[in-house]
């Protein structure tokens, strides 16, 4: 597909043509950045346009909230102690610190503990009371309640998206198997549909206008699923696994040779609903064994996929 | 059906490396073309790629790449 697109770009005159080789399985495999569009794109609706990479400015806030959890939550706790210490500093250094009832904290290990214990309460935004910081520790204290408060936030957030994105991933893989499910078993009837065609003509010995429409029909739904097929195969984030796909070429191979066998022994003058009909779906049996399936699949299934190519082939 | 004849014409292009993309990302000199179907693009792509599917490269090419000269980069979903 790829040098398909190359040459077809050649051939529109432009230039400076290069072509990476390796393409997205490459760029995967060696842990290149991604970028995924917000919204997923419905295969069966009309497709919006997509945005061409705008330029995003990330307010501070948001690069804390795009680290992992394990370092929000270290970072979040150093804070706490880092501010606990700086009360503990100024009450030694100037004299005024943090007061626990009506005595000044000392500048001691117990004074370490308590001046710690204040910076918790207060980036919690608990605030008992029980220790109050004095003069210009005051600012101090309310800058951290609110870092502390943003901090937390984000944490809090990472916590439920992180139990979103697992939930959207098993709708995604179960939607993806319905469909292949389905796709399956859509394809089995249309094998079936094209036995029972075959056998009208062959009672029938003329072709009927009714052998004609069922064979359209079927046709039809052919190709809806081989649409189906290739979009599956395509989507290179979720890998259907080897079995599937597998299955799935077998059954196209058959299929596909039922319409082979159908269409060579119509009369010439086809219809051009039916023409037209074959022509797409040779058009996407190639396609779909073209040169751009993704590298994960085994080589094995080559072989289902060079004769699906070759069967296409028959057909147009 | 056959293929059509430009397939053997593509085989004079040059390449461009995994790692040129990747240093050349915000190079606005070098356009990244991703070829793959709309779902597959949505699914996933070099961050400032282009999407332009192969089936509309004849009909948009175009509009998408006005600059013949441009240097672009085009890629799909993997070899073979």
């Amino acid at each position: 597909m790829g040098k398909k697109a190359v040459g077809l770009l050649k051939e529109m005159d432009y230039t400076n043509l290069r072509y990476y080789v390796g393409g997205m399985a490459d760029w995967l495999e060696n842990s290149g950045p991604v970028k995924k569009l917000d919204e997923p794109v419905s295969t069966r609706q009309p497709v919006r346009h997509a945005p061409l990479a705008v330029a995003r400015h990330f307010s501070a806030l948001e690069i804390l909230a795009n680290r992992p959890l394990e370092r929000l939550i270290g970072f979040w706790v150093g804070m706490i102690v880092v501010f606990g210490l700086i009360y503990w500093l100024a009450g030694i250094s100037m004299g005024w610190g943090l007061q626990a009832g009506n005595a000044a904290v000392k500048p001691d290990l117990d004074g370490l503990g308590t001046a710690i214990y204040f910076s918790f309460v207060t980036a919690l935004s608990i605030g008992y009371g029980d220790v109050t910081p004095m003069g210009a520790l005051r600012i101090l204290a309310v800058i951290e309640g609110i870092a502390g408060l943003l901090v937390f936030g984000c944490v809090i957030s990472k916590l439920v998206s992180r139990r979103q994105e697992e939930l959207t991933e098993e709708i995604h893989q179960t939607t993806f198997e319905d469909r292949l499910d389905r796709v399956r078993t859509n394809l089995h009837l249309v094998f079936t549909d094209l036995g029972s065609v075959q056998q009208l003509q062959v009672e029938q010995g003329v072709l009927t206008t009714l052998v004609l429409q069922r064979l359209e029909s079927t046709v039809r739904v052919f190709r809806g699923e081989l649409q189906a097929v290739h979009d599956l195969l395509y989507r290179a984030h979720i890998a259907p696994d080897e079995e599937a796909v597998e299955s799935l070429l077998a059954n196209l191979v058959i299929c596909l040779q039922g319409l082979v066998e159908i269409s060579g022994s119509l009369p010439n003058g086809k219809s051009p609903a039916l023409n037209a009909g074959l022509c797409s779906v040779a058009n996407l049996a190639t396609d779909i064994c073209g040169e751009c399936v993704p590298r994960v699949y085994a080589p094995e299934l080559k072989e289902s996929m060079d004769q699906i190519q070759e069967l296409a082939r028959r057909i147009g | 059906m056959a293929k059509p004849q430009t397939l053997e014409l593509a085989h004079e292009y040059s390449m461009i490396s995994r790692d040129e993309i990747l240093a050349r990302l915000e190079d606005r000199a070098l356009a990244i073309v991703d070829v793959m179907p709309k779902e597959t693009f949505a699914d996933g792509h070099i961050p400032g790629s282009i999407n332009l599917p192969v089936a509309e490269v004849e009909a948009r090419a175009r509009e998408t790449l006005s600059n013949f000269a441009q240097e672009i980069g085009v890629y799909c979903a993997g070899p073979t």
